[in-house]
């Protein structure tokens, strides 16, 4: 799931961390390995700002990673997008930092800065030359600390525009682009915060107010609600003195009360059908899974990349290779902090119908909960970890967001190296487990079919008619 | 660094450190911006260069601080030397076909080798040059370099595997006239460039229809040569071993092939400038493409384009973005850049626009492009920030395997010397405003640009006309005129 950001794909990596970075971090080093890993210390302020530092001197340069416990699930009904909008009024200056600077102080300087959104967190960074790290460090302190020095309703008004423009692009205007919250909105219940999408609605971005920012940010922008992670080219000592001075004495906050999400079990299949302005009508399939705080994520990750994604993938290998009856096919599992979802995504090749691509996929996907994988699967989907590991510790701002994944989502800036453990410790019995458990009856089956052509949706007398998240009718509760 | 491996002894020494009295934190001024230290240094990682026995040239670059090895072999030439006209696509069917199988492999047994190395090889041709290449572990560098070696000399090309690539782009081809960025990126290099031109030539159902299986392994033979091909390996690995370990993974490839020739066609006589516009009903935005055809890569003006560029719509506060986002709230985002490359790539300005404000933003892209040739003096602080934005930015290139291995390669496809990334500090910051003006003038043609916009017609048509900016011409989705 797309994380808004606050620029759209101005320099490569930024891009990647905008799509990328919000649901893992980045995946595991070879257990008992000495030499790939990443050394970091970490320490709290008496305000509650937990600091984590780890040099890296390969370039003289430094990543700023601010990671706010704070996301699109701790909004209120009636201002869906506000987490989002807010991280945009983040960039429009603060206390002592005019307007502008911060764009001088980072790319003005051939760095760079960001904000992503997403429903458990909001980061913001920057990459810098080293030498420019003391400012760095002044801006993020000066919004952290003196935001609300100069807000105004013309900046609110102004990013409101901007998001809305966000919205158009990303999701009104692109094939498929409102899948994502038509999704969200048929698996999870209204009072399940994970029922609506990050980007939010337009009517809900225009009601935001000017006290919904103050409010928000005294109520999440608080030290003790921070992990700041510094990773690149830089003395340790000195920077804990600048950490000290920038951010030492904003005052904590109080303790953030969050919200409390139920696991959801559909009862069963619930199927509906969309007419979007495409060209090719595509199937998506989703089942409510688990989030970060089960282990069980590991499996569901391992069943991904087992049922697509290579050639001999299960579903890629029936469906685009041997019957030759889809242009292509992906299985992911989405992780979040309290929930997450085991999503496939079917394109026909023409001649083909959906009803019919469901079927197989079905079948295929029913022979392996009955059988389980192979030792030979179960290697292959763990061979790449290692390389997709060692590769992250390339990059300074993903070391920093691994960091900080891992400190604000498990207490701890080192669970990365649980992650990687847990990852390469997956069975063939543990994917069978959780492809019996989670890949149930109880699942969203949604048909996105061209303007016109209702019938090209899979069993279409059994999918009810949506134009959009706002009429597609919630599921039930089941308590 | 022998405290960050004790984390529990640091945790310690900190809280001890926090315990000191706090009178520095009362005179801290928060309205002084912290001056920066030490300006950074360059440091340009070193190569060695070498002559493979098949005639391709080897260059080998250490970094030995991670267990990773980049390997890419890079073909100079691309689709625009390499692909008939009438077999756009040609190029990229080829590159896919190459996982398809080999004469002791299937498809099938080439991707089971890839995956338990964890890796997979990626093959690409692009419009001047061609790549094929891997990142590994240095455990796995050898044994990935053989599959890649495999897939080069000795790949078979069944029949049926082309027919279902042909199919996969067929429906890729079709989905994308539903997305209005894709329309656009079709549309502009046909309208700027023309289809006597390979810039303006585009994949079509026509010319994947007609590719042959005789067609890929005739490109295949003619294209992969090591007469025109350049190694670059970097990271974990000596020039000795590295060159062993090529030497015999490539040892079967045929020596062959010589330098392309990138001559291109005359560019179209210009026209008065004009607005394309293609009907996307009911669209929420309008995607813009504005632009003319630019200069090679090689032209002597390139670092003054480059600075200039930077100010107009290189960043996030340059001209564009600071009118059209932040100022006037119409996108969410606008940029400009030039393509640079063998030919004369385009210059393009553009983003998404709300549908309602489509000629305001036109009027306001207009005065940025008027305003850079002359009409908006660049000031001082502009000039200075994008020559520090564009000179700074170096020394953070080069900070993973694969990304030095692309900065070599780049010297090679652009034909830059080896000195390069010393000398461009002094070549940006050569550049003066009289050079900013003059190279705004003679590049954006303010007179003569092709106003390429995607959106609902019925809503923005008569404003756009109304701006008396330029007349419209309605084009299909494929650009032809309606």
């Amino acid at each position: 799931m797309p994380t808004p950001c606050r620029k759209f794909a101005w320099i490569a990596l930024v891009a990647l961390s905008c799509v990328a970075a919000a649901q893992r971090p980045p995946s595991v080093a070879p257990p008992g390995s000495d030499t790939i890993r990443i050394p970091f210390e970490s320490y709290t302020l008496p305000n509650g700002l937990t600091v984590i530092l780890s040099t890296d001197r390969t370039t003289p340069t430094v990543a700023v990673n601010l990671w706010y416990h704070v996301g699109s699930k701790n909004e209120l009904p009636g201002r869906t997008g506000f987490a989002h909008l807010f991280e945009h009024i983040m960039f429009t200056g603060s206390g002592h930092v005019p307007y502008g600077l911060h764009d001088r102080l980072t790319e003005g300087i051939g760095g760079s800065n960001n904000g992503t959104t997403s429903n458990d967190r909001t980061t913001y960074f920057e990459i810098v030359p080293s030498n420019y790290l003391e400012s760095a460090l002044w801006i993020e302190a000066d919004r952290m600390g003196f935001l609300l020095d100069t807000l105004d309703l013309a900046k609110l008004n102004a990013q409101r525009d901007i998001v809305k423009n966000e919205r158009r692009q990303g999701v009104d205007n692109q094939p498929y682009g409102k899948v994502t919250e038509i999704l969200a909105r048929a698996t999870y219940p209204a009072d399940n915060p994970y029922s609506w999408d990050v980007i939010g609605s337009m009517e809900d971005l225009s009601a935001a107010s000017a006290d919904d920012v103050k409010t928000f940010f005294r109520t999440y922008y608080a030290t003790n609600n921070v992990f700041l992670a510094i990773v690149g080219d830089f003395d340790s000592a000195q920077v804990k003195a600048w950490v000290t001075k920038y951010f030492g004495d904003i005052p904590r906050g109080k303790p953030v009360v969050r919200p409390t999400v139920s696991t959801v079990t559909l009862p069963g299949e619930r199927r509906f059908s969309y007419e979007d302005r495409v060209q090719v009508s595509r199937l998506y399939i989703q089942w409510p899974t688990v989030g970060e705080k089960s282990d069980d994520h590991y499996a569901l990750d391992t069943l991904g990349s087992i049922l697509a994604g290579p050639r001999t993938a299960r579903l890629t290998k029936a469906l685009v290779y041997d019957q030759q009856a889809a242009a292509s096919v992906s299985a992911f599992q989405g992780t979040n902090e309290d929930v997450g979802e085991f999503m496939v995504t079917i394109t026909p090749r023409p001649g083909h119908t959906l009803t019919g691509l469901e079927a197989v996929a079905d079948g295929i996907i029913e022979r392996l909960k009955a059988e389980g994988p192979t030792a030979e699967e179960i290697q292959k989907a763990t061979a790449g970890q290692e390389l997709t590991f060692v590769r992250g510790l390339e990059s300074n701002l993903g070391k920093a967001m691994g960091l900080s994944d891992s400190a604000g989502l498990h207490g701890d800036p080192g669970h990365y190296k649980i992650d990687l453990q847990k990852s390469m410790a997956v069975t063939a019995a543990d994917v069978k487990r959780v492809a019996n458990t989670y890949l149930t009856k109880g699942r969203i089956v949604l048909s996105v079919v061209p303007a016109g052509k209702p019938d090209e949706a899979s069993k279409p007398a059994e999918s009810t008619k949506v134009t959009g998240a706002e009429d597609t009718p919630r599921p039930e509760v089941k308590r | 660094m022998n405290a960050l491996n004790r984390p529990l002894s640091v945790i310690v020494l900190v809280a001890a450190l926090f315990s000191l009295p706090v009178a520095a934190q009362q005179a801290l001024d928060r309205a002084k911006i912290p001056p920066p230290g030490k300006a950074t240094e360059l440091r340009v990682p070193t190569w060695t260069k070498t002559t493979l026995s098949s005639g391709a040239e080897l260059i080998v670059s250490e970094k030995h601080d991670l267990p990773l090895v980049s390997f890419s072999l890079i073909v100079l030439g691309g689709s625009d030397q390499f692909e008939p006209a009438n077999r756009r696509g040609l190029a990229s069917l080829t590159a896919s076909m190459m996982s398809e199988g080999t004469k002791t492999r299937d498809g099938e047994a080439l991707s089971n080798a890839l995956q338990l190395l964890g890796t997979s090889v990626n093959a690409g041709i692009g419009g001047d040059s061609g790549a094929m290449g891997f990142v590994s572990t240095t455990g796995k560098f050898a044994q990935t370099l053989d599959l890649l070696a495999d897939m080069l000399v000795n790949s078979t090309f069944p029949a049926p595997a082309l027919d279902r690539l042909r199919a996969q782009r067929l429906v890729a081809l079709n989905a994308a006239r539903a997305q209005p960025g894709a329309i656009a990126r079709r549309v502009f290099p046909k309208v700027l460039f023309g289809t006597a031109h390979p810039f303006g030539q585009l994949t079509t159902e026509e010319t994947l229809a007609a590719i042959t299986r005789d067609d890929v392994v005739a490109f295949q033979k003619a294209y992969f040569q090591p007469g025109r091909a350049v190694v670059i390996v970097s990271g974990d690995v000596t020039p000795a071993t590295a060159k062993a370990t090529v030497e015999k993974a490539l040892a079967g490839w045929p020596a062959g092939g010589g330098k392309p020739d990138f001559s291109y066609p005359a560019l179209p006589a210009k026209a008065p400038t004009t607005i394309y516009l293609v009907d996307k009903p009911g669209a929420a935005q309008s995607t813009f493409a504005i632009g003319n055809p630019g200069p090679p890569r090689n032209t002597p003006d390139y670092y003054a384009l480059e600075v200039m560029n930077t100010l107009l719509g290189g960043m996030f506060q340059s001209r564009l973005n600071a009118n059209i986002r932040e100022e006037k709230g119409l996108s969410y985002g606008v940029s400009s850049s030039f393509a640079f490359g063998k030919g004369p790539g385009a210059f393009r300005a553009g983003g998404d626009i709300i549908s309602a404000k489509s000629d305001v933003a036109l009027v306001e892209f207009m005065k940025e492009l008027r305003g850079v040739g002359g009409s908006r003096p660049v000031t001082d602080e502009e000039l200075a920030t994008s020559k520090s934005s564009l000179v700074q930015s170096l020394p953070g290139v080069f900070g993973s395997v694969s990304s030095i291995g692309a900065a070599i390669g780049r010297l090679k496809t652009q034909g830059q010397p080896d000195d390069y990334y010393q000398q461009y500090g002094k070549s940006i910051n050569a550049v003066t405003k009289a050079d900013l003006v003059r190279v705004a003038k003679q590049y954006i043609d303010v007179d003569h640009l092709s106003i390429v916009i995607v959106g609902d017609r019925a809503t923005i048509e008569a404003p756009l006309k109304a701006t008396g900016i330029a007349p419209i011409v309605v084009l299909d989705i494929e650009g032809n005129r309606k």
